[in-house]
């Protein structure tokens, strides 16, 4: 019965049906079944990696965030989009509606 | 489509009518992907299909996010090798007036703020956007027989203090048509699109609202209650099952009409 410990999470493999469930129990203590009947018919062997690999998927370390890419030449047809050039003295970041957050700007 | 051996994925699977979608299937051997927000909700719906015996997975994710639908696609992928069926499901609703106006001045005293028409087009349709996109992307290259559901509703029409979520369904409902031409002009044929429009169905938001108010809707509804979520469930299975239903939004009310009389 293969176990993992991974992203702060113990995580249990073991038959399940007519495949594996994993299990997992989070860093307060709580358990739950992140999957259940999976990868029927495949020995331990090969069915404690896949479980690795999709327990990896389900619950990231983290994303990776990319852009806006400011720079890129964009293009609708003929029409060139040019991105916000944030590092201007002018750019303000608006993310209030006008009626919550006038007197601030 | 054959139900059984098919990969479904459910957004906003976790209650509702996603639950129920989820359980439709897995029941008649569809292995099933849940997506939800709340891990509780994916926590049970995992355990109940578990108890059915059948196969799941479940993925907390933003259906908001392009990162998170690629990761649940992908997830989806990993644990079951293909994808034949996806359903949006996910919804939320900020109910609000455009304008409202101060009884002694009939000024305006409020106005629905951005963030509750943003929150609402962000879930409701830019997710289910995102999750026919994707699906759709993964069904293509992996050569799957595919069916995509966006989930309207029958709001579509134009719902009086609704008009973030009725904009988001009545674009979920153009989806069909769009989707499905664009397919015919690119040679797709392994993939079809069916929504469907919901009226009044009790699911946890309706059921915990002022009874009094739910008593003056049901006077509305032919059927005399709310649509179950297992009734919208049975359509969607139905339309996986017959692959003449195509490029179409189908409403499911229990016969909603206006008041006293004429089906809407």
């Amino acid at each position: 019965m293969p176990t993992y410990t991974y992203n702060d999470m113990q995580f249990t493999v073991e038959p399940g049906g007519a495949g594996w469930d994993i299990s997992y129990r989070a860093p307060g203590g709580a358990c739950a079944i992140a999957g259940t009947g999976l990868f029927p018919g495949l020995p331990e062997s090969e069915a404690g990696p896949r479980a690795l690999e999709l327990i990896r998927t389900v619950f990231p370390v983290g994303i990776r965030s990319v852009g806006p890419d400011v720079l890129h030449p964009n293009t609708i047809g003929d029409l060139k989009i040019v991105g916000p050039d944030v590092a201007h003295p002018n750019f303000i970041y608006w993310n209030k509606d006008s009626v919550s957050c006038p007197v601030d700007l | 489509m054959e139900i059984k051996g098919s990969v479904v994925l459910v957004t906003g699977g976790g209650n509702g009518i996603g639950e129920a979608v989820v359980k439709h299937f897995a029941k008649r051997g569809a292995k099933v992907a849940i997506v939800d927000m709340v891990q509780k909700n994916i926590d049970r719906v995992v355990k109940d299909v578990k108890e059915m015996g059948g196969e799941a997975i479940g993925i907390q994710a933003n259906v908001t996010s392009e990162a998170d639908t690629a990761r649940y696609i992908q997830a989806t992928l990993a644990a079951f090798g293909k994808l034949n069926i996806a359903v949006s499901c996910a919804g939320i609703i900020r109910d609000g007036t455009l304008l409202s106006l101060d009884k002694e001045t009939g000024k305006v005293s409020k106005k629905l703020g951005f963030d509750k028409w943003q929150a609402v087009i962000d879930t409701n349709l830019s997710g289910t956007f995102l999750c026919m996109r994707d699906a759709a992307e993964a069904m293509v290259n992996g050569g799957w027989e595919g069916l995509l559901v966006p989930i309207s509703s029958v709001n579509k029409a134009g719902q009086v203090g609704q008009i973030n979520y009725s904009s988001a369904k009545v674009a979920d409902a153009l989806m069909p048509k769009i989707i499905i031409g664009e397919f015919l002009m690119r040679g797709i044929r392994n993939i079809r699109c069916v929504a469907i429009a919901p009226g009044y169905t009790a699911t946890p938001m309706l059921t915990q609202m002022n009874q009094e108010a739910l008593k003056t809707i049901l006077e509305d509804v032919h059927l005399g209650r709310l649509v179950a979520p297992e009734e919208i469930a049975s359509m969607i299975g139905y339309c996986a099952e017959n692959e003449a239903l195509n490029a179409t939004t189908i409403e499911i009310t229990g016969g909603l009409c206006y008041p006293k009389g004429i089906a809407k």
